[in-house]
């Protein structure tokens, strides 16, 4: 199996869509640090990629790099992608039950709480604010919107509630995370490396990541651009939108002619510890 | 000439009052270079999204997060590789100041920490992070603290 590298881009998008640029406002990472990868933490990521063979002298198999955007105050992306989806039918089936206990009150013979008609409305408010608020989306390429997911997704924080703030407060709230949408540069341009987005059962990356196969055999150092898609949560026309907003990110990769190795064992990349008797 | 006629007045959406302000610290946790040198030194990074009102140290395992009594801090865990497994086990600060406790996102085992500052801060409150990291049994301390700054100090 060929290597698999890992690169965290960690966008912090309330900051970054306030000044409006990823610069300053973007972490990178990556699993290479062992192998001489430098800036982990900062939005100046060098991610060392070592030659075609192993310490053993065998030739290695092809590096492949694999990019994972995140928001730092988004949803963990550990969480199911169904999450959001579920919370949101889930809140609108327990108002319907709400709604229907109410209704079980006030014809009810037993208690007189629910007659007063001001009683009902105070009830009715409650479970109207306990479903939250639904969003749109607004396509990329033009000013139409549409549901987000496809029950219409709420606006939720970052425990994972459903929250229906005031009109201040709700632009602070991210709760969707950046997306990739392109990977270019003088890194693709040399041929240097092949990157496409890719699809996926992962729940981790949301069906969606992308990922390049490197070409290890011409060491150097080379710059590649993400295009990152952040979403501004505003008020428009009656209905809260997120709204794709478009920035870039730069980054590099360095190969080397070093060998590979394996991070644990210092041998080549397939073995692993033998544990102590 | 056509009478232009004003629309329907939009409705103003919901005003729910929500808790404080939340700020998030998320952490990336090298979860490899944590189990192949026993260690948190250089393999975990915070970052949180008070930037704006001069939090420091983003991106590196010394994080200063400026609060202010009543900030709801959430503390999340990434991890470099996503088939690999951390969590925060333990965090150690002054109960005087904040007491975090392990939470779990509804109907999950994906788990977050939270807690709300207690009273405004006048010097720099240091606190520890343990994580559960792969299937190692003890949990491992960051290497060294991290702050709650308050704010102007």
């Amino acid at each position: 199996m060929s290597q698999q590298l890992g690169i965290i881009v960690m966008v912090d998008v309330e900051a970054a869509l306030k000044a409006n640029t990823l610069k300053g406002n973007t972490y990178l990472f990556d699993n290479m640090k062992l192998q001489g990868s430098e800036g982990l933490g900062t939005d100046k990521l060098i991610s060392a990629i070592h030659g075609s063979s192993y310490i053993d002298g065998s030739q290695a198999n092809e590096q492949v790099l694999n990019w994972l955007p995140y928001g730092v105050g988004s949803l963990p992306p550990t969480l199911p992608k169904s999450f959001l989806a579920d919370k949101s039918k889930n809140s609108d089936l327990k108002a319907l039950e709400d709604i229907k206990a109410l209704a079980d009150k006030i014809t009810s013979t037993d208690t007189d709480e629910f007659t007063n008609v001001d009683d009902v409305i105070e009830e009715l408010k409650r479970i109207s604010k306990s479903t939250g608020i639904k969003t749109q989306v607004q396509d990329k390429y033009s000013d139409t919107t549409r549901d987000l997911g496809t029950s219409g997704q709420k606006i939720m924080d970052v425990t994972g509630e459903l929250i229906s703030a005031s009109k201040d407060k709700i632009p602070e709230i991210n709760s969707l995370n950046p997306l990739i949408t392109d990977i270019s540069g003088e890194a693709v341009d040399k041929k240097i490396i092949y990157p496409a987005a890719y699809g996926s059962p992962d729940m981790v990356t949301d069906g969606w990541y992308w990922a390049a196969s490197v070409d290890t055999s011409t060491p150097g150092t080379y710059a590649y651009t993400m295009d990152i898609q952040l979403y501004k949560l505003i008020w428009s026309d009656g209905v809260w939108t997120w709204i794709p907003v478009h920035m870039k990110c730069e980054a590099y990769i360095k190969i080397s002619n070093d060998q590979k190795k394996n991070g644990f064992t210092n041998a080549g990349v397939g073995y692993l510890p033998i544990p102590i008797a | 000439m056509a009478t232009k006629t004003s629309a329907t007045p939009k409705s103003e959406p919901q005003v729910i009052p929500t808790p404080t302000k939340t700020i998030t610290i998320a952490s990336v946790v090298d979860v490899v270079g944590i189990l192949a040198t026993d260690s948190l030194a250089g393999q975990v990074y915070f970052m949180d999204t008070n930037k704006a009102e001069g939090s420091t140290g983003q991106g590196t395992e010394n994080l200063r997060t400026v609060v202010s009594a009543g900030y709801r801090l959430v503390w999340t865990v990434i991890f470099l590789e996503c088939e690999a497994y951390a969590a925060i086990d333990e965090i150690i600060i002054d109960p005087e100041y904040c007491e975090p406790e392990k939470k779990v996102y509804e109907g999950t085992d994906v788990s977050y920490w939270m807690g709300t500052v207690k009273k405004d801060i006048t010097s720099p409150v240091p606190y520890t992070v343990k994580f559960k990291v792969g299937t190692r049994d003890e949990s491992i301390p960051t290497a060294s603290p991290l702050y709650l700054i308050g704010k102007g100090s």
